[in-house]
């Protein structure tokens, strides 16, 4: 079922040629080249935003490129969707769950593939005895008949990486593979990344840390901002490198005022905060006034502490006060009762009802603390409204535009003005430039600054840490569910700092 | 004008419209005024009812269950007046009480708070209350007389038949508390965004009690109708009441989905409805072939809907500045 050549570890089985992609006016992509040689595993380094993902959606043709070109076997391809790149014997396992909970491991393995047939149907025997013999390659020796909704996570991503290897694959491309895996079970996933490796598959390998990579990956290619910065063998390199390249020399291009607020007096404390499965044994403090940051990677917890901020996780442990006194915050109207707003990681899912109007998204959440008043439309909620659009320069034809019609930029700065104009003391946002042009960027910089000048309290988690270094008077850390360390803005740089997420040091 | 067609429901208030020029032109009586207060009055039962669904649809549910409900509720209505004693204005209080209640309590606590399926909870309602229906009623129809209820179905003031009058200020009262109230609004919210909702502190299980208590209330308001124009409580009422209801509110632009629609497209699905039934009958067209036809307007009808948004995600990125 695959492009049946014979495996030359000089020809690259894979390779793009200056590709280039834009998302609005955001070039990802600027012209980058990648090689991939059969049986080696290539890493793939670069900070959120470098590019990675884009490149990874046009090599899986998830998306399509703008200009560039594609060579498998140095035969010019063009991909039109992942069913074209899968038949080729080009793989991808992503984050993203794509397995189907209530269907059984052995069908999960086997979806998709043309399923052993006898004369009077499926031949499940033999449907279950490979996807038995497939799973044993990577140890799992889960019973094949259960559930997939019944596994604990890193179960599953094994199940999901059995999936994509069941095929006769050529290469296989691992997007943060390891993030939901225990050490055991990344041991297991080397191990048969090892001998996909000597039947000349190709593996791109990206992970967030760097022992990962160090121990894995015969080659590593570094992005940054959309371009190719280095590549080569493994043995140029060294972790620092890597991370130098990822930053580049210069600086991040925003510069957050001087202005520095010294932690004087806390507005919040939280002790000794755990979350089943996500974070564990985590200790902070928010002062008044001051913009604090929590870094983390991808999968280490950073996320789902702050949404345990505004009580989206009741299930939370540990302990958490305002203003000095002890508060359970298991629920969003509690939390809100305490003046804490939140602006959520995923505007589309989380923030805002898309088919409705600027106005009434923008006014949601103040009018629904103030209680019911019978007048749904406020005049000085209204006001508010018309003021940020104003100040915060939100281009939309109207207030009674459906913020489905905005940009993201736009309909993220509605989002803001939903929640500043509750008026909060505590002013909780998670990833709050996800998907954002570089204008809006800043102009978001500059509107959360301006808030911290009136006094706000601003918690901030982010896996852009030149974001954080923007905003943040102090930042916390955060490795795989835990604090890897607290510094102030002062002592930290990128290097520091993603050092630090890395579990690096 | 603009803002018209901009409305869900502009296709079919264009076809309707066109409906009403052909009959009118093909039957001299179309447009007499009997025969518009024949159609006004034989649909104030469908009117009323879904009026009430649309509440429950634009929160993101459906409620099967308010055919089940008006059968209920009409012999509740019976029993007020004729065991209980109960005047005949407290009696339609009492009737209207019970539907909400009913609605609120069995409905609107599973499916608001404990957040099981609006189908799995509402199909349930529907036989239970069917088979409540008959127990109460011994599965027999009795009297229901009255001299207020019958100028209620058949008396006009000003010129224009009570029913309409009713119809009228059903469909204000519902069109006021959708625009100009918190509630109103919040319902938009649930339906458009649940998750979005509730981390807005809206209190999403209490919005959605409400609205199949009121989705009930106004089955037992059309229950009230109803026994007014048959001058009778009976157990066998309503039981293809939710299909037209749904045929009505889904006509009227309002989606499956929630979070879109409202109910003056409702209005316009129950006039379709009501004008398309009319029209045949008075032509002498078959009763299949207006099954038929309202079928083929109806998937039509949403084919052209669903195609008309997809045409609207082609050229939303360039409305993005």
């Amino acid at each position: 079922m695959s492009a049946q050549a014979p495996a030359n570890p000089t020809v690259p089985f894979l390779r793009a040629e200056q590709l280039r992609k834009s998302y609005g006016g955001v070039q990802a992509l600027k012209g980058v080249d990648f090689e991939l040689y059969p049986g080696e595993v290539h890493g793939l380094c670069g900070e959120n935003g470098s590019g990675k993902s884009t490149l990874l959606k046009i090599l899986s043709a998830q998306i399509q490129t703008d200009a560039g070109a594609t060579f498998v076997n140095e035969a010019p391809v063009s991909f039109k969707s992942p069913v074209e790149t899968l038949s080729a014997g080009i793989a991808t396992v992503t984050q993203e769950r794509t397995l189907v909970p209530q269907l059984s491991v052995a069908e999960n393995v086997m979806l998709g593939h043309t399923k052993a047939r006898k004369l009077w149907g499926i031949d499940w025997r033999g449907t279950r005895d490979r996807a038995t013999e497939i799973l044993a390659k990577l140890n799992v020796v889960e019973d094949v008949n259960t559930p997939v909704s019944e596994l604990p996570p890193g179960q599953a991503q094994l199940v999901e990486i059995a999936r994509a290897i069941s095929g006769d694959m050529r290469v296989l491309i691992l997007d943060e593979p390891t993030s939901s895996l225990s050490t055991s079970e990344v041991e297991s996933l080397f191990s048969a990344v090892g001998r996909l490796r000597k039947h000349g598959v190709a593996i791109v390998f990206i992970s967030h840390r760097m022992a990962e990579v160090f121990e894995i990956c015969d080659r590593i290619t570094v992005l940054r901002d959309g371009e190719r910065v280095s590549s080569g063998p493994i043995g140029d390199y060294t972790p620092d490198k890597v991370v130098a390249d990822m930053l580049g020399r210069e600086l991040s291009a925003f510069h957050g005022d001087d202005e520095h607020v010294e932690y004087s007096q806390a507005i919040a404390e939280f002790e000794g905060l755990g979350l089943e499965r996500r974070f564990e044994d985590v200790s902070f403090s928010l002062g008044q006034g001051e913009v604090l940051g929590i870094a983390g990677l991808v999968g280490a917890g950073h996320s789902e502490l702050v949404e345990s901020v505004f009580g989206l996780h009741p299930d939370y442990t540990g302990a958490i006060k305002v203003h000095g006194q002890s508060v359970e915050l298991r629920d969003p109207s509690r939390a809100m009762r305490q003046k804490i707003a939140f602006v959520p990681g995923d505007r589309k899912v989380q923030g805002l009802v898309l088919d409705m109007s600027v106005l009434e998204n923008a006014i949601m959440a103040s009018t629904s603390l103030r209680g019911r008043a019978r007048n749904p439309r406020p005049s000085d909620a209204v006001d508010f409204v018309k003021k940020c659009i104003e100040q915060f320069s939100i281009v939309t034809h109207s207030l009674e535009t459906p913020v489905v019609r905005l940009s993201g930029g736009n309909q993220q700065k509605v989002l803001l003005s939903k929640w500043i104009g509750t008026e909060p003391e505590i002013l909780v946002l998670d990833e709050p430039t996800r998907g954002v042009d570089v204008g809006a960027k800043s102009e978001i910089y500059r509107i959360l600054l301006a808030q911290r000048e009136k006094g706000m309290s601003i918690l901030v988690s982010s896996s852009e840490v030149p974001e954080l270094l923007t905003l943040c008077d102090r930042i916390v850390v955060m490795h795989r569910g835990r604090v890897a360390g607290i510094v102030s803005r002062e002592h930290a740089d990128e290097d520091v700092i993603l050092r630090m997420a890395m579990g690096h040091e | 004008m603009r803002a018209l067609i901009r409305q869900r429901f502009f296709v079919v208030l264009v076809v309707l419209v066109l409906m009403i020029i052909f009959f009118s032109i093909t039957q001299e009586k179309f447009l007499s005024g009997p025969n518009i207060s024949a159609i006004l009055t034989s649909s104030s039962i469908l009117w009323i009812a879904s009026m009430g669904l649309t509440f429950v649809m634009l929160s993101g549910g459906f409620d099967l269950s308010i055919g089940s409900m008006l059968a209920l509720t009409g012999i509740g209505m019976g029993w007020f007046l004729n065991e209980a004693g109960l005047p005949v204005a407290l009696a339609i209080i009492a009737t209207i009480a019970l539907g909400a209640i009913l609605g609120g309590l069995v409905n609107g606590i599973l499916i608001g708070k404990l957040g099981l399926s609006f189908l799995v909870v509402t199909l349930g309602s529907l036989i239970l209350f069917r088979g409540l229906t008959n127990f109460w009623s011994q599965s027999k129809t009795t009297q229901v007389i009255s001299p207020f209820l019958d100028a209620l179905a058949y008396g006009s003031t000003f010129g224009v038949p009570n029913p309409v009058w009713v119809m009228l200020a059903t469909y204000l009262v519902m069109l006021y508390v959708q625009k100009y109230t918190f509630f109103g609004r919040d319902i938009y919210a649930v339906g458009g965004n649940m998750e979005a909702a509730r981390l807005s502190g809206i209190r999403t299980s209490r919005t959605l009690i409400a609205v199949y208590a009121i989705s009930g209330g106004l089955a037992a308001l059309a229950a009230v109708m109803q026994d007014a124009r048959i001058g009778a409580a009976s157990p066998q009422v309503g039981e293809n009441l939710v299909f037209s209801a749904a045929a009505a509110v889904l006509l009227g632009g309002t989606a499956f989905s929630g979070g879109v629609g409202g109910v003056s497209g409702t209005v316009v699905g129950v006039l379709f409805l009501g004008v398309l039934q009319n029209g045949l009958s008075v032509a002498g067209v078959e009763s299949y072939w207006q099954q038929i036809i309202t079928g083929l307007i109806l998937i039509g009808a949403i084919t052209l809907d669903y195609a008309q948004r997809k045409g609207i995600r082609f050229r939303r990125p360039a409305a993005i500045s």
